[in-house]
C-alpha cells in the first residue's frame, strides 16, 4: 500500500484550459478530411478511383474527427 | 472483576478495529477455495485444522467483543450542557474520571437510556484537541443499554484522574407541542430527557445547564435544585448518584429554528481522469416540526413579519471553494431563487425552493456542481486515492434520515479499497453506464442512517487504473468514424441497378479516356520541340545523337500509351475518335520526316544548315498546324 502523504495530486494528462483549443483545431482538420473523403467518393468516376487513397483519407479523417469529438465533449463539461 | 480474557486493546485494533466486522470477514473469506490435488489428498486433515482455527477464533473474538464495567471507576464529576435551540439535541459531557481500584484502566464506557438510544446520531469524544476513539459496545447482564467504550490515550492509573469531552447528537428527540399549529402561530416543542447524567458509574457531583435559545419556556419539571436562567433551565448539582440513575423531565419552550429533515440525500461522485469530479445531490427534504393546520395566506406571509415564523424560506448551502459550474434544479428544471456567493475559503449557495415549507411539507430538488480533480484524488503511478467527503453540508444542524453516497469510478478501476472513519453499510457493488462506455464503470455505494454534520468526514478510496486505459474513448470515437467511412467506401462500390450495366454508355469513362488520349498526344508532339533544340545546339553529330536518344525512348512510351488508349475507344465510331486517328497517322508522317532528315545528318550526307531547313520546312509546320487543330 503506497501512502497517501507520498503521492501526488492527480491533474488531467491534457490541460483543462485547452480543451476548447483542442477541439477547434482537431475538428476542423477533421471535417476538412471528412469533407475531402466524401466529396472524393461523389465525384471520382468508378475506373479511376484508388482505393488506398480513399482508405488513407478517410482513417485521417477519423482519427483528428474521433480527438476533436472528445475534446469538444470534455470542453462541454460532459467529462467522458 | 476481570475475567481472564482481559482485552488488550491493541491486538484488537491488529485484527480490526471495529469489530463489529470481524465475524463478517472470516464468514466472507473463502474457506476451502482452492481444488489443488494436494489439498484434496489431505482434504480432511486440512478440513479439522481449519474448522479448529476458526472455532477457536470466533470464541475469541466473542469474548473481545464484550467490554467490561469496572465499578471501580467513579466519574468525580461531571457537568453537562443540553443544546436544544435548534432541531437537534447536542449533549456536551465535561467528564472527570477517578479510579479507586488497584488495576489501570484503558477505557471507560459511556451509556445512553435505553428509550434515547435510537435517536442518538453520533457520539464522540476528545480531550482538548486530541480524538479519543468511541466505538459502540455490548456489556455482560446490561444487554438491554446501549454503551460506548471510550479507549483513553493513556491507562487511568490508580487514584488518578482523567477529563474529558463527549459530545453527543440525537435526532428527531424534539416533540411539536402542540402538533399543529396555524400559520401565525409560533412553534412550541417539548424536549424530554434525564435530570441525571446515566452513567455505569457511580456520580459524586453533576450539573446539567439546558439552553433553549429564548425566554419563552412554557414549562419546565422541577426537580430540586432546578431553576430558570436566562434562556435555559438547570439542574443540580446533585451529589452522589448511583449508576442508571433516571429522572424523567420535560422541558416546554418555544423553537422557530428550521425543522428540516432530508430524508432521502443520495450523493453521486464522478470521477473523471480527464480532470473533473462531479458531483450531484439528489434531496429530499422535509419540514418535521408542528404541522400546518387550517389554509395558507400567500398575502399574510409577503405582509407580516411574524407570519409563518416556524416555515423555513430558504437555506444556506456551503459547497468547496473549488466548486465550479453549480445548477440547483428540480422536476420541472432550474430554480433561479438562488444565489452563489464565492468566498475565499468556500462557496456559498441560499437556496429557496419554490415554495416556504411549513410543518409536513416537502420539496426535492438537485444540487450538482463540479470539482477540479487535483483537490481530491492523489496517485503514485497507477495507484489512485480518491479522499472526498463522504456526506457534505446541506444546511446547518442538519439532519440527514437516510445517506446514500455512490462513487463512480472510471471504466476499468480495479481493485478497490474503501475506508470510512465511522461504520457505513456497504451496498453491492454496480455499474454505470454513461457516454463511450463499453462495460461499465464500477460504482460503489455505501449507506448510512441519520446522519449529522459531525459526520462530515473524509472517506478513502484506493484503486488501481492503468492509465493506458485513457485512451479506450477517443479510440472508440475513431473507430465508430472509420466504420462510418468504410461502410460509404463499400457502399459505393455496390450496384443496385436491375438491369446490367452497358459500358458504352459510360460517359465519364469515354470522356476521361478522350482526355487522357489528348494529352498524352500533346505531350508526344512537344518532343518534336526537343529534337529542334537539340539540333539548334548541337554542333557534333555523335553528340546529337546521344542526346537525341532519351527523347526518342520517351516518344516511343507516349505513342504505346497512345495506341492502348485508341484501342480502347476504337470501338466507338464518331467524330473525336476519328479526329484523334487522323492526328495519329499525321504524327507518324512528321516523325518520319525527322527521322530520315536526322540519319541523313548523322552519316554526312547532309549539311548542317540543310537539316536545319528540312525541319522547319513548310511540310513540317503544315504538319504541326494540321495535329493541333485536331487536338484541340
Amino acid at each position: 500500500m503506497v501512502k497517501l502523504e507520498s503521492m501526488q495530486r492527480y491533474v488531467s494528462p491534457v490541460n483543462p484550459a485547452v480543451y476548447p483549443h483542442l477541439t477547434v483545431l482537431l475538428l476542423g482538420i477533421g471535417i476538412f478530411f471528412t469533407a475531402w473523403f466524401f466529396v472524393y467518393e461523389v465525384t471520382s468516376a468508378k475506373a479511376n478511383r484508388d482505393l488506398l487513397k480513399e482508405l488513407v483519407v478517410s482513417l485521417v479523417a477519423a482519427i483528428f474527427s474521433g480527438f476533436g469529438i472528445l475534446f469538444l465533449l470534455l470542453w462541454v463539461g460532459i467529462y467522458v | 472483576m476481570k475475567t481472564p480474557y482481559a482485552h488488550t486493546p491493541t491486538i484488537r485494533q491488529q485484527i480490526d478495529p471495529t469489530c463489529t466486522n470481524f465475524r463478517v470477514f472470516l464468514l466472507k473469506t473463502p474457506l476451502f477455495p482452492s481444488n489443488h490435488s494436494i489439498l484434496r489428498v489431505n482434504w480432511e486433515f486440512s478440513a479439522m485444522l481449519i474448522y479448529t482455527l476458526i472455532y477457536s477464533l470466533l470464541v475469541f473474538s466473542n469474548t473481545y467483543a464484550l467490554d467490561v464495567l469496572n465499578s471501580d471507576v467513579v466519574v468525580k464529576n461531571v457537568g453537562r450542557s443540553i443544546d436544544i435551540t435548534s432541531q437537534l439535541v447536542k449533549v456536551v459531557y465535561q467528564f472527570t474520571f477517578e479510579n479507586k481500584g488497584k488495576n489501570s484502566e484503558k477505557y471507560v464506557l459511556f451509556a445512553v437510556e435505553p428509550q434515547f438510544k435510537d435517536k442518538v446520531a453520533f457520539v464522540g469524544s476528545q480531550i482538548k484537541d486530541f480524538k479519543l476513539k468511541a466505538v459502540e459496545t455490548k456489556i455482560q447482564n446490561h444487554e438491554d443499554k446501549s454503551f460506548w467504550r471510550i479507549d483513553l490515550k493513556s491507562p487511568l492509573l490508580p487514584d488518578k484522574t482523567v477529563s474529558f469531552d463527549v459530545e453527543l447528537i440525537a435526532v428527531k428527540a424534539l416533540v411539536p407541542y402542540p402538533a399543529e399549529i396555524t400559520q401565525r402561530e409560533k412553534q412550541l416543542v417539548k424536549f424530554s430527557g434525564n435530570a441525571f447524567v446515566y452513567s455505569p458509574y457511580k456520580v459524586l457531583s453533576q450539573t446539567t445547564t439546558i439552553a433553549t435559545g429564548t425566554k419563552n419556556i412554557e414549562s419546565f419539571s422541577k426537580l430540586q435544585p432546578s431553576k430558570q436562567v436566562d434562556k435555559g433551565v438547570s439542574y443540580g448539582p446533585y451529589e452522589n448518584t448511583e449508576p442508571f440513575s433516571e429522572a424523567g423531565i420535560t422541558v416546554h419552550y418555544e423553537n422557530n429554528s428550521p425543522f428540516l429533515i432530508i430524508t432521502r440525500l443520495e450523493r453521486t461522485l464522478e470521477i473523471s481522469h480527464w480532470g473533473n469530479i462531479a458531483v450531484e445531490e439528489d434531496i429530499d427534504v422535509y419540514h418535521h416540526g408542528a404541522q400546518l393546520k387550517g389554509p395558507f395566506s400567500r398575502y399574510e406571509y409577503q405582509r407580516e413579519a411574524n407570519s409563518g415564523v416556524a416555515s423555513v424560506k430558504s437555506f444556506k448551502t456551503v459547497l468547496p471553494a473549488s466548486a465550479i459550474s453549480t445548477y440547483y434544479r428540480d422536476e420541472i428544471g432550474n430554480i433561479s431563487t438562488s444565489h452563489l456567493r464565492v468566498n475565499s475559503d468556500s462557496v456559498e449557495l441560499e437556496l429557496r425552493p419554490r415554495f416556504p415549507l411549513f410543518g409536513g411539507w416537502k420539496t426535492h430538488y438537485i444540487l450538482g456542481y463540479n470539482v477540479p480533480s487535483y483537490e481530491y484524488l492523489f496517485n503514485s503511478g497507477n495507484n489512485y486515492v480518491l479522499k472526498m467527503r463522504l456526506v457534505d453540508h446541506v444546511f446547518d444542524n442538519m439532519i440527514v434520515e437516510e445517506l446514500v453516497t455512490k462513487i463512480i469510478l472510471p471504466e476499468g478501476a480495479h481493485n478497490i479499497k474503501f475506508s470510512v472513519p465511522y461504520p457505513v453499510t456497504r451496498l453491492p457493488d454496480s455499474k454505470h453506464y454513461t457516454y463511450l462506455d463499453t462495460k461499465g464503470r464500477p460504482v460503489i455505494s455505501v449507506k448510512k442512517n441519520f446522519v449529522v454534520e459531525n459526520h462530515i468526514q473524509d472517506f478513502e478510496l484506493t484503486y488501481v487504473f492503468p492509465r493506458i486505459l485513457m485512451l479506450q474513448e477517443p479510440v472508440l470515437l475513431v473507430v465508430a468514424f472509420y466504420l462510418l467511412f468504410l461502410f460509404v467506401i463499400i457502399y459505393i462500390r455496390l450496384d443496385f441497378s436491375i438491369s446490367p450495366e452497358e459500358p458504352k454508355k459510360d460517359r465519364t469513362t469515354y470522356t476521361g479516356l478522350c482526355q487522357k488520349l489528348i494529352t498524352h498526344q500533346v505531350k508526344r508532339l512537344a518532343t518534336f520541340n526537343l529534337i529542334d533544340k537539340e539540333v539548334n545546339s548541337n554542333k557534333n553529330q555523335n553528340a546529337l545523337a546521344a542526346a537525341l536518344k532519351p527523347i526518342n525512348q520517351e516518344y516511343k512510351f507516349e505513342s504505346t500509351i497512345i495506341n492502348d488508349l485508341l484501342a480502347k475507344v476504337k470501338g466507338d465510331a464518331n467524330e473525336k475518335v476519328s479526329k484523334l486517328a487522323e492526328a495519329q497517322k499525321l504524327d507518324k508522317v512528321l516523325k518520319e520526316h525527322y527521322t530520315q532528315n536526322i540519319e541523313r545528318y548523322i552519316s554526312g550526307s547532309m549539311g548542317k544548315s540543310q537539316l536545319l531547313e528540312e525541319l522547319n520546312s513548310k511540310k513540317k509546320t503544315e504538319l504541326v498546324e494540321k495535329i493541333n487543330s485536331l487536338l484541340s
